[in-house]
This record gives structure tokens, C-alpha cells and sequence, in this order.
């Protein structure tokens, strides 16, 4: 084990005192990892678009200060009581969300949402003990989903750590640790195109270009993007979109004119922007007979999904995802070794990069819509 | 061919003249069939709830006079010019909706929707020639669902006819041809439950203990039947239901009685009313994770349904069927194989029986609620 295992380790962290305030690096205090935890050094983070939702905090509870955080690669530096699959030196990816392997959901084939570790954005606190990990000056400073990525060290619970191939560069595969995936295995796992279907993708943000990115691997023939904003269109392009639709350039509803551009509809749709409007247009796009629509984008907690009932029986499938139906510790590591088969091409998606103080330029970009992903690198 | 093809054939036929009033036997005239389409003698034919609706006619527009009825078994009398498949005397069951093997519905493994062959309730002539085969006294008289089983002969396309084992008695599997197999499918099929699993059936008359039926086939373990007339519970036994459920015997919704009584939802769900919230409730019964519903009920046109979305992100997956999911002349016959096998049974569906003059005692016990199916024997 290294030399700071059972110590408390103080480095820097990006901590948010304020909702929608700059985050500022300290230095706090990192206590050492309890029973079924372990103690991550963090090389590489990026952010989502949920770290900046929870940053916002409009019309949630607040909860600060905070580390916020959860897309990343690192290596285990020490473990608590009780865990074997992972030791010192392991190259990881921590998930927002985990897998206990004994819970009906976990056993399940099908569902990755485990009941004891499945996320909760509530949850500042460790599972174990209701209590943080994290202090500064010994006041507690709040973790975000179980995470907390942006210091140099995190604690986790082992269940929401992906060990992978210690091969695979930590600077391009953090992403996969949340939006990447979600998209992809939305396409791979859940919309299941066959080999020269149509896909039609909603919204063309990281989620939706990873959920066209599956298309692409899945040997879709054609890959139609809608968005509303034209200018993602040209990057579209280069994750193998073959067509774009912007509903704002017509006067009928989206699914009309996606159903005329395909005889009667897609093969498959996957929904990433979180509009409950894109989300209904989206189930009622697909093929009568065989369609699939996938729901990825989260929508606001007062929204209502609607549809004819007749849509229904008129044998359409209307499905979901949660972090594309990927379980984190068993599924992860085979989507880390696509990218190293060249399978899956993953230098696409990170536009951006800046070192650890300039984290918040990470978030100006994000809010002006700028680029895809934001490397964060934490040497530097 | 029989002595009669390439003729028309004079025979008796169950007529609606009105909308509501009761039909009337009379002699009619049957064409001889054209090209792709068949001529055939039934010999039982049943009544489904659909008849009853577009016999009514109360909200849509509905053409008279009618021959209704598409639940039947009968042989084949004739054939017109370019049908292969079949000959006469091959034993059949005739199916409301079709098959022609060419379009991308077809084509595909998963859809029955064909695009030239699916349910069209309006339509009241051939494809062919938009015209009847049916007439009294040089009048046209209008077919229904291109079946027309209320008559001793009628005239369907070759591609809703499922040619059968000859030796499945015609007065069981006559009910195969529509709300056994939606239900028994929309199970089977669609929803697929596991060995062990659990399962909610919305609505226990016949379609939904077709949906009972598959769920005992699939080796469920617990089948919770939901039902707004708890007289329904003591026959759902018979099916294999572990579990009932009246809505009105309780303040909360539905769903959260099943929930309740399932640890977090059942596995599967599978909806055979039409009512808009049972849909719903359908739906928001399964467990997060793994759940799958099936809606089969048809609305009515106004209908919404209308949920949070957070149930799809929760991993609950939405599917709906017609007819089960069933391609009529590919996967009927193996149905009737089922009950052959004596995997399926079909006996505890049919409740009563009555000549065919006596038709009109059908129409009365499915408007009181009475029993499953009633088979009208044309002989």
C-alpha cells in the first residue's frame, strides 16, 4: 500500500461554496476510505451537464459546500475494510451510479439500476456513516454522487468503481464514465439497431453524438441528428450522422416530417435532449410495426409524456435508459476495450482541455454551449 | 373443385339491416371468388365483442346491410384464379386482418401489420373490385373485416385464410381466429414473461384470459387478474389467476396495490380493456429495472395516455400488440398445434352454444356479460 494509506490526505480540491458561483481550489482534507470504500487519486476529469445542473441548484434543495464531479479516471490508492477486487494501483473509473452484485436488479440481466447504490443526487454524505469524507478546516464539505471528482482525491464505495485495463489512456476514457456511455449503450443495449436500419437521434449534445456513435458501430445506414441549434450539424458529421433535421425549419411536427423522409417512419429513435415534447416526438417517429424509441434525456420533474394509446398498440416500443442500461463494474471495462480494439472512437468527443485551476473555464464553455467534453487535468 | 365452383351459391346468411336491431337469416347469393380470394364454407363461427361494437355502430360510421363475424372455422369450397396455397377442402380459419408475405410488415420478424391486409373496420367491399360478394335480390350486401363468418358461405382474400391441421376439431379452434390468439400473443409474444415471473392481466373476459392462458403456458408464478366485477374472479380460477384485484376496493391507485403486493411491481403486465387509466395503471405497475406492459384493449379515439416520464427512465418498457403479435397464415396453424399438443386449452373459453337460427341469443348474453364465448354451429 503507499505511504499515505489510514492517513488523512490534504490536496486540492474545486469546492463550491455558492450555487452558480466559481468554484475555488483549496486545499481540504481527504479522511481515508471505511468499510466497502476506497480512495481514488484523480488524474482526469471532465464535466456533464448534471454537475451543472446540481451547481445551479434551481429549484432543488441546495446543498453546500460541495465537491461536485462524477466523469473521471484514476488509480485506487488505498482500500477499507472489506474490499478484495481492488488494490493499490488499479486503473479506475469511478460511476455516479453502482453495482452491489447482490440486489434483484443487479442479478437482474436487464437492469443496472441496483437498489443500494443506484444514484441519488440528494446524497451528500457516505452510505456507511452518513458522513462526509471531505473537510476543510474541520467543517464538512458535501459529496455529489458518491463521486466527487473534482480533487486530487476522492473516497467512493467500491460498488460504483469500474476497474480497468491498465493500458487504456485515463485522459480519453474518464469520459466513459458517465455521458459517453450513457449514449452509446442507449443505442448498443437498449434501441438495438440492426445493421442497416434508420436511427434518428434528438439532440446532438456528447449523449446524443454517443448514442449516434452506437448507431455508427451498430452499421446503421442512416443516421438522421435533429436539433434545434444548426451549428452542432457540422460536427455531427464526424460521429457519422448522415442527415439533420431542425424542427424549427417546419411547419409540422417533427415526427411528420421524419416519417416522410423514411416511408413511414424510423427503425429506432433515441431521445438525449430531456424535452418532453422531443421525447413524445421521438416515440411517435418510429415505424408502426416495429419501432423502437429510447428515452435517455431527463426531463423536468413536472413534465408529462402523452401520446394516442393507438401509437401504442399499433406495435411500437417505448423504452428507457438510465446510464445506457451499462452495469458499472461488470459492463464498463468491455466498453474501455472497444476503444482500445479501435471499435469505438473516443478522441471525437473531447474538444477542450485546461488544468485543474482553470476548472471553471470548463464550465464557461459548457454554459456558452461550447464544445463537447473539457478534459480537466489534475497535474498541472 | 366442387360441384358448386365457378357458381354462385345461394345459402343462408345472419343479416344486419340496422345498427342495434337483431339480425335477420336470410337467403343470400355469394359470388364465386375472384383472383386471390377463396370461397368458404363455415362450419362454427363465434361472436367477439368487435362484432357487437360495429353492430351497434353508436360512435362511427358503419355500413348496413352487414354480414358481421370474423371468429369462425370452416373448409375451403373453391378457389379463384392465382391462389396456390390452398385448395378445396383444406381446413381453415379464416382471420380479420392478413398476411400477403410481400410488404416490409411482413417481411419483418417482428411486425403482422401488413400494409395490404390490416384491419380495416370501414371497409365493406373486396379489395379487389371494391365489391361485394354478398347480395339479396341483385342488392349488395356489405362484408366486415373481410370475414363475414355469420353465413354459410362467404368469399375472404387468400391472405387471411390460415390453412390448419385437419384433424383439430373446428368447433374449439374456430376461437383462434381472434380473441384467444390476441390474448394468448400479447403474452407469448409481446410480453414474454419467464418461468417464475409474475404477471398482471387487466381485464378477465375472453381476450384477457387468452393473456391468463399464455402467462399458465410461460410457467408464471403468480398471475394477479384486475377487474372492475369481481363475478369474473370465480372463472379466471379455472384459468390459472393466483391473485385478484377489484380497483374499487380500494382508495389508492391500482398500481400501488400491485406494487405493494409485489415487492416494487410485477414483471409483466398485459392490458385487455380499452380503459384509458387501465392502461396506465398497466404500465405503472411493472417493476422499474425490467418491467414490461402490453397493451391490447383498443380505446376509445379520444383517449391520452399520459404518464411521467421518469417511469421510461426508470428501465419500464412500453410495448402494445394487435392480434398478438401473430402473423395470420404463418404462426395460426402452430397455435392450433398448441391445443393439438394439448399445451393450450381452449374448452374452458366456450361457454355456450347455439344454432345458427338462434344467433341472436349470442348478441344477448355478450350485451348482459354473460359467459366467454359462444359458438354458433351453422349445421
Amino acid at each position: 500500500m503507499s505511504s499515505t494509506q489510514g492517513h488523512v490526505i490534504k490536496c486540492k480540491a474545486a469546492v463550491s461554496w455558492e450555487a452558480g458561483k466559481p468554484l475555488v481550489i483549496e486545499e481540504v482534507e481527504v479522511a481515508p476510505p471505511q468499510k466497502m470504500e476506497v480512495r481514488l487519486k484523480i488524474l482526469f476529469t471532465s464535466l456533464c451537464h448534471t454537475d451543472v445542473y446540481f451547481w445551479e441548484a434551481k429549484g432543488q434543495t441546495p446543498l453546500f459546500p460541495r465537491i461536485f464531479g462524477h466523469e473521471a479516471g484514476g488509480i485506487v490508492e488505498s482500500v477499507g475494510e472489506g474490499v478484495t477486487e481492488l488494490q493499490p494501483g488499479d486503473h479506475v473509473l469511478p460511476v455516479f451510479t453502482g453495482e452491489c452484485k447482490e440486489c434483484r436488479h443487479c442479478k437482474s440481466s436487464e437492469s443496472n439500476m441496483c437498489d443500494l447504490l443506484r444514484i441519488n443526487t440528494d446524497r451528500g454524505v457516505m452510505i456507511g456513516d452518513g458522513k462526509t469524507r471531505f473537510s476543510k478546516d474541520g467543517k464538512p464539505i458535501y459529496h455529489f454522487l458518491g463521486t466527487s471528482t473534482f480533487s486530487e482525491y476522492t473516497v467512493v464505495h467500491v460498488g460504483c468503481v469500474a476497474k480497468i485495463n491498465p493500458a487504456a489512456p485515463l485522459d480519453k476514457v474518464c469520459v466513459l464514465s458517465c455521458g459517453i456511455s450513457t449514449g452509446l449503450g442507449a443505442t448498443l443495449n437498449v434501441a438495438k439497431p440492426t445493421k442497416g436500419s434508420t436511427v434518428a437521434v434528438f439532440g446532438l449534445g456528447a449523449v446524443g453524438l454517443a448514442a449516434a456513435e452506437g448507431a455508427r458501430i451498430a452499421g446503421a445506414s442512416r443516421i438522421i441528428g435533429i436539433d434545434l441549434n444548426p451549428s452542432r450539424f457540422d460536427e455531427a458529421k464526424k460521429f457519422g450522422v448522415t442527415e439533420f433535421v431542425n424542427p424549427k425549419d417546419h411547419d409540422k411536427p417533427i415526427q411528420q416530417v421524419l416519417a416522410e423522409m423514411t416511408d413511414g417512419g424510423v427503425d429506432r429513435s433515441v431521445e438525449c435532449t430531456g424535452n418532453v415534447n422531443a421525447m413524445i416526438s421521438a416515440f411517435e417517429c418510429v415505424h408502426d410495426g416495429w419501432g423502437v424509441a429510447v428515452l435517455v434525456g431527463v426531463p423536468n420533474k413536472d413534465d408529462a409524456f402523452k401520446t394516442h394509446p393507438v401509437n401504442v398498440l399499433n406495435e411500437r416500443t417505448l423504452k428507457g435508459t438510465f446510464f445506457g442500461n451499462y452495469k458499472p463494474r461488470s459492463d464498463i471495462p468491455g466498453v474501455v476495450e472497444k476503444y482500445m480494439s479501435k471499435e469505438l472512437e473516443l478522441e471525437k468527443f473531447v474538444t477542450h482541455r485546461v488544468g485543474f485551476s482553470e476548472i471553471n473555464k470548463a464550465f464557461e464553455l459548457m454554459m456558452k454551449g461550447e464544445g463537447l467534453r473539457c478534459i480537466i487535468s489534475m497535474d498541472s | 373443385m366442387s360441384s358448386t365452383a365457378g357458381q354462385v351459391i345461394k345459402c343462408k346468411a345472419a343479416v344486419a339491416w340496422e345498427p342495434g336491431k337483431p339480425l335477420v337469416i336470410e337467403e343470400v347469393e355469394v359470388a364465386p371468388p375472384q383472383k386471390m380470394e377463396v370461397r368458404l364454407k363455415i362450419l362454427f363461427t363465434s361472436l367477439c365483442h368487435t362484432d357487437v361494437y360495429f353492430w351497434e355502430a353508436k360512435a362511427q360510421d358503419s355500413v348496413f346491410p352487414r354480414i358481421l363475424g370474423h371468429e369462425a372455422a370452416g373448409i375451403v369450397e373453391s378457389v379463384g384464379e392465382g391462389v396456390t396455397e390452398l385448395v378445396p377442402g383444406d381446413h381453415v380459419l379464416p382471420v380479420f386482418m392478413g398476411e400477403c408475405r410481400e410488404c416490409a410488415h411482413c417481411k419483418s420478424e417482428v411486425s403482422n401489420m401488413c400494409s395490404l391486409l390490416r384491419i380495416n373496420t370501414e371497409r365493406g367491399v373486396m379489395i379487389s373490385d371494391e365489391k361485394t360478394r354478398f347480395s339479396i335480390n341483385g342488392k349488395p350486401i356489405y362484408h366486415f373485416l373481410g370475414t363475414s363468418t355469420f353465413s354459410e358461405y362467404t368469399v375472404v382474400h387468400v391472405g387471411c385464410v390460415a390453412k390448419i391441421n385437419p384433424l383439430a376439431p373446428l368447433d374449439k379452434v374456430c376461437v383462434v381466429s381472434c380473441g384467444i390468439s390476441t390474448g394468448l400473443g400479447a403474452t407469448l409474444n409481446v410480453a414474454k414473461p419467464a418461468k417464475g415471473s409474475s404477471v398482471a392481466v387487466f381485464g378477465l373476459g375472453a381476450v384477457g384470459l387468452g393473456a391468463v392462458e399464455g402467462a399458465r403456458l410461460a410457467g408464471a408464478s403468480r398471475i394477479i387478474g384486475v377487474d372492475l366485477n369481481s363475478a369474473r374472479f370465480e372463472q379466471a380460477k379455472k384459468f390459472g389467476v393466483t391473485e385478484f384485484v377489484n380497483p374499487k376496493d380500494y382508495d389508492k391507485p391500482v398500481q400501488e396495490v400491485i406494487a405493494e403486493m409485489t415487492d416494487g411491481g410485477v414483471d409483466r403486465s398485459v392490458e385487455c380493456t380499452g380503459n384509458i387509466n387501465a392502461m396506465i395503471s398497466a404500465f405503472e405497475c411493472v417493476h422499474d429495472g425490467w418491467g414490461v406492459a402490453v397493451l391490447v384493449g383498443v380505446p376509445h379515439k379520444d383517449a391520452v395516455f399520459k404518464t411521467h416520464p421518469v417511469n421510461f427512465l426508470n428501465e419500464r418498457t412500453l410495448k402494445g400488440t394487435f392480434f398478438g403479435n401473430y402473423k395470420p397464415r404463418s404462426d395460426l396453424p402452430s397455435v392450433v398445434e398448441m391445443y393439438m399438443k394439448k399445451e393450450l386449452e381452449l374448452e374452458k373459453f366456450i361457454t355456450h352454444e347455439v344454432p345458427f337460427a338462434e344467433i341472436n341469443k349470442a348478441f344477448e348474453l355478450m350485451l348482459k356479460g354473460e359467459g366467454l364465448r359462444c359458438i354458433i354451429r351453422m349445421e
